[in-house]
Order: C-alpha cells, then sequence, then structure tokens
C-alpha cells in the first residue's frame, strides 16, 4: 500500500496548538512535522510537557488543532474525522476499559460501535483474548484486574477492529518490568502483521528497544528524527578513565591525550577524564596506547556508548531526566 | 438505524452496569416508599383542605412523587460521566466512530427505564392506601415523567462534562435541587403559598410538568395545563440533550 519513506501512515505538517491557562496562552505545539511509513512502530520521545499527547490527541480526532495539515491513513483528520476513526485504534493514558464489565463485554461493545457484525465480533474477540492472553480472566469484572491484565485488555480493546494505525499513549506506565516486556513482544508482533504503531513514551530504553524509528520533541517541536542508532551515531562515544593521579596532575595527562588524532574533546570530571571518541574502537585502542606510553597507572577504564540522552542533551540543552516542566504538563 | 442499534447497545451496557449495583436498585425504589409511609400521613390532616380535594391527598402526593423519582433518576448521570472522564472511558468511546448522540440516549434509556419501573412499583402500593388511578391519565404521566428523567439525565450529563470535578457537580446539583423541587410543588402544591411564590414558580421549567401530572392523575388529559406541560418539558429535554451531545463532541479539549 505505501512504500518506504513516503509517510504512509501519518504525514504531518506545521502542527500548531495552543491552550488557554491561568498563566495565560500556553503553546502546547510551535509547528510539529512528521512523517511516519506504514508497517513500522515509530517512538515519540519526550518529557512531560513536551507535547506528545497533544499531537496524539489531534491525530486521533480529539482535538482540534489550531493550523496545520495531519493526515492519517490517507485521510485529512480535520476534514473527515469519522472516516479516520474507522481506521485507527486509540489506548489512552487513562486507558479506558469499562471497569464495570467484564474483559469480553468490553470487547463486544467495542466491536460492535466499530460496525461489526455480532458473529464477527464473538469471533475476534476469541481472537484477541488468545492474542494477547486475557483468557484467565475474560470473563471477570475489569475493576479486579491487575495493572498489566487491564493494559492487554486496553491494547486488545484498541485493535477490535483491525486498524491500519495504533496510537498508544505511554502504554507501559506503571507497568512492572515483565509486562513491559510482554507489552513490547504483542506491540512487535502486531507490527510484524502489518500495523503501523504509534507510540509515545518518556522511557529512554523503551523509545531505544521498541521503536523503529524515533522522534524527539521538546517544547512543541520534533527536534530529531531517525533510527535510534542514527541518531546515537550522531554524537561521539567517550572513553572514562580513572588514572592514579591527583587532581593536579590531569590537566597534562589530558592534554597528551587530546593531541592524539582519534580523541575528540577531553574533559576532566573528578579524578576521572572524559575523552571523546568519534570511533569508539579505533579511539579506545589509542587512548589504551597513550596511557601505556606515558607509564600512568589506570584506575579503571570504560566506554560509553552514546545514549538517546546524550541525543536529547545535545539537541536541546537539558538532559531528559531533568527536562518536562509539571505547570505546562500535558492534562489537555 | 446505526444510531438506534448503537444506543441500544450502550443503554444495554448502562443496564447491566445498574443491575450488578443493586444497592442502587434498592435505594431508588426504598426513598419513595418510604415518603409515601411517612410522609403522607403528616398530610392526611390537609385533605379537603386548599390545594388538596376532599379525601385525595394521595391523588396530589403520589404525582409530587414521581417527579421527585424522575429528578432523582436522572440527576445521577453527571457522577457516572465524571467517573468515566477520570478513567478514559469517554476519551476511548469518542475515538471509535459511534454517533455522539448515541453514547448521550444509552445513558438516558439507562434512565428513564430505572425511572419507569419502580414508578409504577410505586404506583401499585399506593393503590391500596387510596390512590385513585385513572388509567389513561396515568400512562401519560408516567410518559411525562420519561420525559422529565431524559431532561435531568442529559442536563447532568451535560454538567458533568462541563464541570469535570465531583465536588463542582454536586454543588451545582444540589444548589439546583431545592429551587427546582420546591418551586414546582413537588410536596405541597405551590397554590398553598403566597401569590411572588407562585409567580417564581412559573420560571421553573419543572413546574409546568407537575402541574400536568396533578391534572394527568386526576384524569384530565386535554387541559391547556397538560399540553402546557409537555411542551416544555420535551423543549428542556431537546435542549439538554443537545448540550449533552455537544458536551461529548468537545469533552477534555
Amino acid at each position: 500500500m505505501s512504500g518506504p519513506g513516503d509517510g504512509g501512515a501519518v504525514r504531518v505538517t506545521g502542527l500548531r496548538k495552543a491552550f488557554a491557562s491561568k498563566r495565560g496562552r500556553v503553546e502546547a505545539l510551535r509547528g510539529v512535522d512528521l512523517s511516519i511509513d506504514a508497517g513500522q512502530i515509530h517512538g515519540f520521545l519526550g518529557p512531560n510537557g513536551a507535547g506528545k499527547t497533544t499531537t496524539l490527541r489531534i491525530l486521533t480526532t480529539l482535538l482540534r488543532a489550531d493550523s496545520g495539515e495531519a493526515i492519517v491513513a490517507g485521510i485529512d483528520v480535520r476534514r473527515h474525522p469519522g472516516a479516520v476513526r474507522r481506521r485507527i485504534g486509540y489506548v489512552g493514558q487513562l486507558g479506558g476499559a469499562d471497569r464495570e464489565a467484564t474483559g469480553r463485554e468490553n470487547l463486544l461493545l467495542q466491536g460492535r460501535l466499530y460496525g461489526m457484525s455480532s458473529a464477527d465480533t464473538e469471533r475476534r474477540a476469541g481472537e484477541l483474548i488468545e492474542l494477547l492472553e486475557l483468557g484467565a480472566f475474560s470473563q471477570r469484572i475489569v475493576r479486579s484486574y491487575s495493572g498489566g491484565q487491564r493494559r492487554r485488555l486496553e491494547v486488545a480493546l484498541g485493535i477490535v477492529h483491525r486498524p491500519e494505525v495504533l496510537f498508544l499513549d505511554e502504554p507501559t506506565l506503571g507497568l512492572d518490568p515483565q509486562n513491559r516486556a510482554n507489552l513490547w513482544e504483542q506491540l512487535r508482533g502486531l507490527r510484524d502483521a502489518g500495523t503501523t504503531i504509534l507510540l509515545t513514551t518518556h522511557y529512554l530504553d523503551e523509545a531505544d528497544q521498541l521503536s523503529d524509528r524515533l522522534a524527539i520533541i521538546d517544547h512543541g517541536r520534533v527536534v530529531a528524527e531517525g533510527t535510534p542508532l542514527e541518531l546515537k551515531q550522531r554524537y561521539p562515544a567517550e572513553v572514562i578513565v580513572t588514572p592514579k593521579l591527583g587532581a593536579a596532575e590531569l590537566g597534562p595527562l589530558a592534554t597528551d591525550l587530546g593531541r592524539d588524532p582519534m580523541v575528540g574533546a577531553v574533559q576532566t570530571d573528578g579524578e576521572a577524564l572524559r575523552i571523546q571518541v568519534p570511533d569508539p574502537t579505533a579511539g579506545l585502542a589509542a587512548v589504551i596506547d597513550r596511557l601505556r606510553a606515558s607509564g600512568v597507572g589506570v584506575l579503571r577504564v570504560s566506554l560509553q556508548e552514546p545514549s538517546l540522552d546524550d541525543v536529547f542533551l545535545h539537541e536541546t540543552g537539558r538532559s531528559l531526566r531533568d527536562a518536562g516542566d509539571p505547570a505546562t504538563a500535558e492534562a489537555a | 438505524m446505526t444510531l438506534l442499534l448503537q444506543t441500544a447497545l450502550l443503554s444495554r451496557r448502562r443496564l447491566l452496569e445498574t443491575l450488578r449495583q443493586p444497592i442502587w436498585v434498592f435505594m431508588g425504589l426504598s426513598v419513595p416508599l418510604l415518603y409515601l409511609a411517612l410522609f403522607a400521613p403528616l398530610l392526611t390532616s390537609l385533605a379537603g383542605g386548599p390545594g388538596f380535594p376532599a379525601g385525595g391527598v394521595l391523588d396530589v402526593f403520589v404525582p409530587g412523587i414521581l417527579a421527585l423519582m424522575a429528578f432523582g433518576a436522572g440527576m445521577g448521570a453527571g457522577w457516572i460521566v465524571i467517573g468515566e472522564l477520570d478513567t478514559g472511558v469517554i476519551e476511548r468511546l469518542r475515538v471509535t466512530p459511534a454517533s455522539r448522540l448515541a453514547l448521550v440516549l444509552g445513558t438516558v434509556v439507562r434512565d428513564v427505564i430505572t425511572f419507569a419501573v419502580p414508578a409504577v412499583i410505586v404506583v401499585c402500593v399506593a393503590l391500596p392506601f387510596g390512590f385513585r388511578a385513572r388509567w389513561g391519565g396515568l400512562g401519560l404521566l408516567v410518559v411525562l415523567m420519561a420525559l422529565l428523567t431524559a431532561a435531568c439525565s442529559a442536563g447532568s450529563a451535560a454538567l458533568g462534562i462541563t464541570l469535570q470535578q465531583i465536588g463542582s457537580l454536586a454543588a451545582v446539583v444540589t444548589g439546583l435541587q431545592l429551587p427546582l423541587t420546591l418551586l414546582s410543588g413537588v410536596l405541597l402544591p405551590l397554590s398553598l403559598g403566597p401569590g411572588w411564590l407562585q409567580g417564581l414558580g412559573h420560571a421553573n421549567p419543572m413546574y409546568y410538568a407537575v402541574e400536568a401530572a396533578r391534572q394527568l392523575a386526576a384524569g384530565t388529559v386535554t387541559t391547556e395545563t397538560v399540553a402546557l406541560g409537555f411542551g416544555v418539558t420535551l423543549a428542556v429535554a431537546l435542549l439538554a440533550i443537545w448540550w449533552a451531545t455537544r458536551a461529548y463532541r468537545r469533552a477534555m479539549e
């Protein structure tokens, strides 16, 4: 249906949205551009308040953009929200399963609301109960479910009607590591079966391991886009060396190391040196050679590959762990 | 057709929810019965006095109780809606192609049923105590009160989505309850009061429903009061349903 690189699943240009708040106008989106091909898991990484949820809510017809264009599954969201709704699935942060009904009843109602026949819905509910391993509790009232069980049901609700594009807002928030890993597996399975998945997360490991491609969003703009590997490779790895030297003697060693052609910037960090190496393998070898030649003893050496947090830090000037302004948190 | 099917599906879900909480079914029935058992005896000495026909206290009182039941059955909708905003149910439903009107009507239909079933029981219980049923009028009376339930249900749901907080909703609904019910003369006919009180009553849409209900209970069907009661209640119900549908369309923007 869509080739690579054409934004077949989602195409967003110049999306803007502002909210009125007590402190005045808050610009949640300041021109988001995004292009997502069909059949992949696309991560949307950013701190709270960056605009992830607002973007998702616009793409899923819950919110109207002030300006800009959003095309989902080939359809303009603003002009034809109804047609978009039939082609997408959505699992919000709050989940949305009916607490006073059983899991099975939830699935059956959802299917019928999408216009599926009663027989078709029954069949599909059975399939999903198996696929997401809901069998043990599908006949119980949702109120009694654990967090992981409810999350699986909610994902099942999002895909009852076999949507082309599935949107998930912080799908693993509050899940324990085992349930997270399970859900990742199930999402990969859905992707392999042809569903395009767009998910927001503020977990670095989730963005890194689960996404085929990734957009980093901050202050209402996409600041970087690519595969996790591509993004990380834009930045040098670091060799971290703790020599057997006093702090005063670190300077000359740093200068010496900095002369090596395989080495980038060198910084002191307490008793350690952080040595940037654009080519990690050759750089590490060069650093060790230099240390050996200088006869300085070494307590510890490690190689640190760039992480998505480094990418975020370089693109925004802040660490993702420190970013996020609770006052503009995405209540909207 | 889709609208009908979706309304049926959504009201079925609501009814199941109600049946799973039998405490509400029980309370919905016990309150009006307590009114009948404890309040009606207070009124017997008023029989034949102003506002009450001779020997027919219940003929005046039962329509008022039914109006209170309609108010109570409908006004609960907002609480459920806020619960569903908090658990993301409304957000999930809004992303489906389901008609927003059906989302409103699903709750309205459930509330009308949870009004009508105990209403019939209350009427049956009142019969041996001297309530004189005129069946044609009584049938129309239940229909009129069902419309009132629908108006309250949709209005409460719209308020719930708009206010988003249980505390604010409770404040607004309890604030409205006294003037709306007292100034419609549900417990005591407004004709007992001074002219200015009766004048205030005319500004209350519920007043027209209760006036019409009393005439219907008395068996008079083709009067202006009855027509006015139906007209006002239907208009308010349609307005409330329109408001709630609009609120669902824009929830949490």
